[in-house]
């Protein structure tokens, strides 16, 4: 059994449970059984017209799971949604990686898939922003857009028939990720959404939900915001950008992220999906606590974010009703 | 059904280990009452009405066995915890207590209390094992109590006093073993009781039995601890204690870690060890250590060399010093081996002995306890001291003692009766005494044995002639060739000249396996017994008559099962093929070696199996003669016969056992049969053949056949067995009996070949000495050793007849039934030679005779002489007894010469002398054989 | 040497059929992608699975499948006497071999080109079975990491004593010196992926002894099974719609 790794007191266990108690009724009521295990067999109740779908393999006639997860069924379609794995990308998924080579014509990028992604130099906006053919020089200045260990922001752009991925940066919000922080969750947790770049507008704070399970908290970048509106407005972008990087991040930014950061940590150690609604949520929970950045982590904290947590589906399940 | 689990903590020696064990502590473990309501009764074994269930301490069980194997004691619970301490203590007691626990006539129920969830117990901290386990003792006994409720009694039986203490307090009702058996109302049953050691007695009892003589006779044993501390720094020596078979107040204690024999004189320095036991011995600083005084004949006390049988081996051979210099009136009055003494037993060899009452009067009021003194037959084993209340019953009777207990205050050691034998003298009890001594079960085969016979009578089939592993040899000339009398034929030959000039030889022996199956009763009796015994007057078979005489005998006229081992011969003898079959054969004549030996002598006799005969015997020759030129040894022996009177069973005459061509022949067969076989199975099974080897003796070995020679003038070569067996050749004097008489006692310095798993050791360590082959195994008579039954089992295995039972897949367990058939074999041998010593004696107890000996080892006041025509050897004293010493014998030790001080009158070895031989009976009952010189 | 009693039971209470205690903690190592504890007894083992992920020396990757690789060691603290054991000794050697391939094989293998699945197995105490007890963790590991497999290998150890088939010897069992035999299986598939034995046995008697290693295989598997069904339940539900 997964047990939440923390060090509880005995009245911390027991509210815990009591929560999760809550949301496994929660979620029993909803959704009925549609776990499986590997080798478990998917029943089926259309004859055969079926199409068999990720995590799930033909046996004797009869369709069964290769991971854990979940049964899914869309028309004809079943498959197994895995929870815990690796990344699996998407064609348009907004993703969050870290650049582990810089190669010929191209980025190499950790993702969090089977392999490291390629960014082509070709998919990505010059820092001039001019549309043009790359040339030799253009590759050997390629370090001066990205370096190895770069945080970069892209979306999928397709997969290549040998299985790799292929990623493009060719809009101006995304691009290099600066003055935050990276955070690695299980990608299971991130929900593909229609907005995946937050504005936490009162405390100046990005916020990006890597399809990959990346989670990039930073300080809030205006160019790339206002980019889709102002595409002409490139230069001024340009020097903005490179003015603040030598500007300094106020106190109270830093606090934010970190205290953000901090409330996605707890969020992933209980499992929880992560959503803007929830991680503001726990966000402000912990303001409201008055509680320190560092106290974030301790045991009460993610005690006090379970029951919370549990709360708010079930007023969410009432609504619904 | 898996409950909780604890863990235990234990240390070991050296470094400090941590150990962790899972307990599984169960609640499917049942009481055994069939009237228990709760349990599962499927395995119970009380008795529905028992009234009382008794439970055992450890004490008990490991003192009162013999008490315990009564059938007056019922319905008693062995904990496991009780079974786990007797293991390690005693494993003799354990294996009995365990016969009794799976004896379902005994109502003796195992139950496992330490994986039983309500009685296990925790090792509380600062609680001693001994006391944890008394614990455990009394809480499965008050589990006991609660569990089958008021209906029952649950007697705890405990002799510790501190136990029986707790336990009444407790309230568990307890007692010792003492009351119990008096509230039986039973008296013979108190015979039985072991008497406890003094230190468990209260004290005054003690001084009103014996009020004057509390005086310590031995010193202390060293506490374990030193013991091991000692050990580990070298000041002390660890080592299993042998007492001198002759000299029962000289042991020695092998010890490995000074490369040496330790000698211990005297009982004050075996401080109460026995033979076989394992002690630690402390070295004597050297100018204590005493002159070797085996080269004397040992005669303090009242025990002195008896007559003996001719040692036959080194291992029968009284245990001969290493070369020593100097005489009985030594200058040097070191002796190169240390002495040493006693300090602990580290592990007793406590066992049961046969023997006798010392007579002593009856007291005055017969009927009431009196303390009697034990003489075993063995003299290594000192006097054991005994409480009876049937004095008057014992007094002539072979008596069993056990061993209970040996305190520094008694001179000798405590028991109690144990059973009797018969009376003392009576030709049937001494057998069975002799049978006792050698541990052999001469008890008739059980119901379940004689149920794996198949059913009588028997004969060959149609189903075993189409049998495709069978072969029809029915038309062959087979016939056997035995001593005179022998009913368990299991060898039969052919002789077969073939078209091409070859010759056929067959050697067939009856087929055992086909009847005794692994896994059966059958077959386990006869793993245990291991072969069968031959005593003078009666033969204690391994398998059932049935099979013995009539099944598997390959008589003459009749149809028999056998395994033939068939070669292609040369003229020259040279085996050009050799065959492996099962097969059915018919022999057409049953002869005895003198009928052979006859036919082939008698030229006139021109019949086909006399023919056979001597083309057998022609090859047999060339075989022989190969054989000792590769080396092998013809070695003697001084067999003796008797002839038996039909009714009385009471011997006749005596002589040499006469050896013949016919015998020579049919050996020589069999010696080649096995060396097939062992190839065989060995080229099958390289790591599960059972085969029989035969060690190189060393140099210390031969040391006293090469002194002997010496003193003759004869330089015998022993680097090879092909050097020895040469030098043997050439061993001949003018007196016709002296190349025998060397060769006697070549066969007396070697070990005995041995049965060993070919696993166990590598290839170089088969070779077979004796006979100078490098393989060498048992195949030729399954009837009677278990060894050939094996070896029978492995050959048809390697011709894919029969699987290869399961049990040569376990090795450990295959050497344990190698090392029973070699501990089977040698017990069958001594007892065979008991048997023979017993008739010589009962032979010479009406025929005082003179006849011709000869000198074979020459002592400080006489010498040791060996009778040829009876094959005896004992000692002829030259100064009469008690006169230690008198000064009028020297010793002259590099000639081997007895000499008179005056020069008149000199004795050397191999000298032939005349003697006199009577039996005398110093002491009532205790009758031996004298020799006295003319 | 008794090992088992004439009342059927052995030295730690068990009869010759039953297993020790099974307990099975998932997700132990935050950093890897799956990760389990496994203990049999008191055999403790620890597995931790990393990938599919790039493959780290571009020479060992193959194009049609993923390169798996397993690396075994033993805790210095997991045997009774502490020891410092070097690492790639020819034991650990070979059970990394064993492992591997018997987790390769249920792998879907095919299915992750290019990239690379690390197996990591350490034994946390040792007791008897380790071998066992790290395919089983291997299995939860991986299972737990949602790499694509055929089935849940299981493995369960049995012996030869005292005459008696026994399951899941453990270390006193296991050094007794009599034949023993690990077999792996895919449950479900009824296939066996491994088995080792380095003793004789004839053949009626290993028929039986494995017989009873499969048993105690598929006692595993739905131990195993359970486990892991319980843990999806429990991620989806704490996940959330």
């Amino acid at each position: 059994m997964r047990e939440i790794q923390l060090s509880l007191n005995q009245t911390q266990k027991i509210r815990l449970q009591k929560a999760l108690q809550k949301l496994e009724s929660m979620h029993s009521k909803a959704n009925s059984d549609a776990s499986v295990t590997v080798a478990d067999t998917i029943p089926i109740s259309l004859e055969d017209n079926i199409l068999k779908g990720h995590g799930t393999a033909e046996r004797n006639g009869e369709v069964v799971a290769t991971v854990c997860g979940v049964v899914e069924r869309v028309n004809m379609l079943v498959y197994v949604r895995a929870l815990r794995s690796r990344y699996k990308p998407e064609i348009g998924d907004i993703i969050v990686g870290r650049v582990v080579e810089v190669a010929q014509k191209r980025w190499k990028l950790e993702i969090n898939y089977n392999q490291d992604a390629v960014l082509m130099l070709s998919s990505m906006n010059l820092p001039d922003g001019i549309q043009r053919r790359r040339t030799a020089v253009d590759e050997l200045n390629m370090r001066n857009v990205f370096e190895e260990n770069d945080v970069i922001c892209a979306e999928v752009r397709n997969f290549q028939n040998d299985g790799s991925l292929q990623l493009q940066a060719r809009s101006q919000k995304y691009g290099k990720l600066e003055k935050g922080q990276l955070l690695k969750v299980p990608p299971y947790l991130v929900k593909r959404q229609k907005q995946h770049f937050h504005h936490l507008v009162q405390y100046g704070v990005d916020l990006i939900l890597g399809c990959n399970g990346f989670i990039w908290v930073g300080e809030h970048c205006d160019a790339r915001d206002s980019l889709p509106e102002e595409q002409s407005n490139q230069t001024d972008e340009q020097t903005t950008k490179s003015t603040r990087v030598s500007e300094t991040m106020p106190l109270e930014t830093r606090q934010h992220i970190c205290r953000v950061a901090n409330a996605v940590r707890v969020l992933s150690t209980l499992g929880f999906s992560l959503t803007l609604e929830v991680i503001m949520e726990a966000f402000n929970l912990s303001r409201t606590l008055n509680l320190g950045i560092d106290e974030m982590l301790g045991s009460e904290f993610h005690v006090l974010v379970a029951e919370k947590e549990a709360e708010r589906r079930s007023s969410l399940t009432k609504k619904k009703r | 059904m898996l409950h909780s689990k604890t863990f235990s903590k234990k240390t070991r020696g050296g470094k400090v280990q941590k150990l962790v064990r899972e307990v599984y502590l169960r609640d499917d473990i049942y009481c055994g009452a069939s009237f228990c309501k709760v349990c599962d009764t499927s395995a119970a074994r009380f008795t529905a009405s028992a009234s009382t269930i008794l439970v055992l301490d450890t004490n008990v069980v490991l003192n009162q066995i013999d008490l315990l194997e009564n059938p007056a004691i019922e319905d008693v619970v062995v904990l496991s915890v009780v079974l786990q301490e007797v293991k390690n203590k005693n494993t003799a007691v354990y294996n009995r207590i365990r016969a009794l626990c799976s004896n379902p006539a005994r109502k003796f129920f195992v139950f496992s209390n330490e994986f039983h969830r309500d009685t296990y117990v925790q090792n509380m901290t600062g609680e001693s094992p001994n006391d944890r386990n008394d614990r455990a003792i009394r809480v499965a006994t008050r589990w006991y109590q609660s569990h089958l409720g008021d209906a029952v009694k649950v007697l705890l039986i405990t002799n510790d006093r501190e136990n029986k203490k707790k336990a009444t307090e407790e309230g568990v009702s307890a007692e010792t073993i003492e009351s119990y058996v008096k509230s039986l109302g039973q008296p013979a049953l108190l015979d039985l009781l072991a008497q406890p050691a003094s230190e468990d007695i209260i004290m005054e009892e003690v001084e009103d039995l014996r009020p004057s003589k509390r005086k310590v006779v031995y010193p202390e044993h060293k506490p374990m601890s030193e013991i091991t501390a000692g050990l580990t720094s070298g000041i002390y020596h660890q080592g299993k204690l042998r007492v001198n078979r002759y000299n029962p107040f000289e042991a020695y204690v092998g010890s490995e870690s000074i490369g040496d024999e330790i000698v211990v004189y005297g009982r004050g320095n075996m401080n109460r060890a026995f033979d076989g036991d394992i002690v630690a011995v402390e070295i004597l600083p050297q100018d204590q250590w005493r002159e070797d005084e085996s080269l004397s004949i040992a005669d303090e006390d009242d025990d002195n060399e008896e007559v003996h049988l001719v040692p036959s081996s080194a291992d029968d051979a009284p245990r001969t010093t290493n070369s020593v210099s100097g005489s009985a009136s030594d200058t040097n009055p070191i002796s190169g081996r240390p002495c040493g003494r006693v300090i602990g037993i580290i592990k007793r060899n406590w066992h049961s002995y046969c023997g006798s009452l010392e007579p002593m009067p009856m007291p005055a009021g017969s009927g009431g306890l009196v303390y009697a003194l034990f003489v075993s037959k063995d003299r290594r084993i000192p006097k054991i001291r005994i409480q009876t209340r049937q004095l008057e019953n014992l007094l002539d009777k072979r008596i069993i003692v056990a061993v209970d207990s040996w305190d520094r205050q008694s001179r000798y050691p405590s028991g109690h009766y144990v059973r009797s034998i018969g009376e003392i003298g009576d030709r049937d009890t001494e057998t069975e005494v002799v049978l006792i001594e050698n541990d052999i079960d001469a008890r008739p085969f059980s119901a379940q044995v004689l149920a794996c016979l198949p059913p009588l009578p028997w004969s060959v089939s149609e189903q075993d002639l189409v049998n495709p592993i069978r072969t029809d040899l029915r038309h062959l000339r087979v016939f056997s060739v035995d001593p005179p009398g022998c009913k368990d034929i299991d060898d039969a030959l052919h002789c077969m000249m073939l078209p091409n000039g070859n010759f056929e030889v067959g050697v067939h022996i009856a087929d055992v396996t086909n009847f005794v199956h692994p896994g059966t009763p059958l077959d386990d009796e006869a793993t245990q017994r291991g072969t069968s015994v031959y005593l003078v007057e009666r033969r204690i078979d391994m398998l059932p008559k049935p099979l013995t005489e009539d099944i598997c005998s390959l008589r003459a006229d009749v149809e028999r099962l056998a395994f033939s081992v068939i070669w292609e011969m040369t003229p020259e003898a040279e085996i050009i093929s050799t065959r492996y079959i099962k097969s059915v054969i018919k022999s057409c004549a049953a002869l005895s070696y003198v009928e052979a030996q006859a036919r082939m002598d008698d030229s006139r006799l021109m019949d086909p199996v006399t023919k056979d005969l001597r083309n057998m015997n022609t090859l047999a020759k060339t075989m022989r003669q190969r054989r000792i030129e590769r080396g092998a040894l013809t070695l003697a022996s001084a067999e003796v016969k008797f002839q038996i009177d039909t009714e009385t069973h009471d011997p006749l005459d005596i002589g040499m056992y006469q050896i013949r061509e016919a015998n020579q022949m049919v050996e020589e067969f069999m010696l080649a049969a096995n060396v097939s076989v062992a190839e065989q199975i060995l080229k099958h099974f390289p790591g599960c053949s059972l085969l029989r080897r035969h060690p190189t003796p060393t140099k210390d070995m031969l040391e006293p056949l090469l002194r002997t020679a010496a003193s003759v003038g004869l330089n015998l070569d022993i680097s090879s067995s092909k050097a020895l067996a040469d030098s043997l050749d050439h061993a001949v004097s003018d007196d016709p009996y002296f190349n025998k008489l060397i060769r006697i006692m070549a066969t007396r310095c070697m070990t005995q070949a041995v049965y060993f798993c070919s696993g166990d050791l590598s290839p170089p360590e088969f070779h077979h000495y004796g006979l100078a082959a490098p393989l060498y195994t048992h195949f030729t008579s399954p009837i009677r050793r278990y060894a050939d039954v094996i070896v029978h089992r492995l050959l048809a295995a390697s011709l894919e007849i029969y699987k290869l039972p399961t049990i040569f897949r376990d090795r450990p367990q295959q050497t344990s039934i190698a090392d029973n058939l070699n501990y089977r074999h040698r017990n069958a041998q001594m007892a065979s030679r008991g048997s023979v010593e017993l008739h010589t004696l009962i032979y010479f107890r009406k025929r005082p005779i003179d006849t011709e000996a000869r000198i074979v080892k020459i002592r400080s006041n006489g010498f040791i002489v060996f009778v040829p025509k009876y094959g005896i050897e004992g000692p002829v004293y030259l100064t009469p007894r008690g006169e230690k010493g008198g000064g009028e014998w020297f010793v002259d030790e590099q000639q081997q010469k007895i000499k008179k001080m005056d020069g008149s009158l000199s004795y050397g070895i191999l000298q032939a002398v005349k003697i006199h031989l009577e039996v005398v009976e110093p002491q009532p009952n205790r009758p031996k054989l004298q020799l006295t010189l003319l | 040497m008794e090992y088992v009693s004439p009342e059927g039971l052995r030295l730690d209470g068990r009869r010759p059929m039953e297993m020790r205690q099974l307990r099975a903690q998932i997700g132990a190592v935050a950093k890897a992608d799956g990760s389990a504890v496994f203990e049999m007894g008191n055999t403790k083992v620890i597995a931790a699975v990393y990938g599919p992920r790039e493959v780290q020396n571009r020479s060992q990757q193959i194009g049609d499948q993923a390169l798996v690789r397993c690396e075994y060691s033993m805790a210095n603290f997991s045997t009774g006497d502490r020891k410092r054991k070097p690492k790639g000794d020819r034991r650990s050697t070979e059970i990394s071999l064993v492992i591997r391939q018997t987790m390769e094989a249920c792998i879907l293998t095919h299915l992750m080109p290019r990239s690379q699945i690390d197996i990591y197995v350490q034994v946390l105490q040792a007791d008897g079975g380790t071998r066992s007890a790290c395919i089983n963790a291997a299995t939860l590991a991986l299972a737990d990491a949602g790499i694509p497999m055929h089935d849940l290998v299981t493995s369960c150890s049995a012996g030869y004593l005292n005459s008696t088939p026994l399951l899941d010897l453990n270390y006193v069992e296991d050094s007794a010196g009599g034949p023993d035999i690990t077999v792996g299986i895919l449950p479900k598939l009824d296939k066996v992926t491994l088995l080792q034995m380095d003793a004789k046995l004839p053949v009626d008697i290993f028929e039986n002894v494995m017989q009873l290693a499969i048993e105690g295989c598929k006692a595993i598997a739905t131990y195993i099974g359970e486990v892991l069904l319980e843990n999806t339940k429990q991620l989806e539900y704490r996940k959330g719609l």
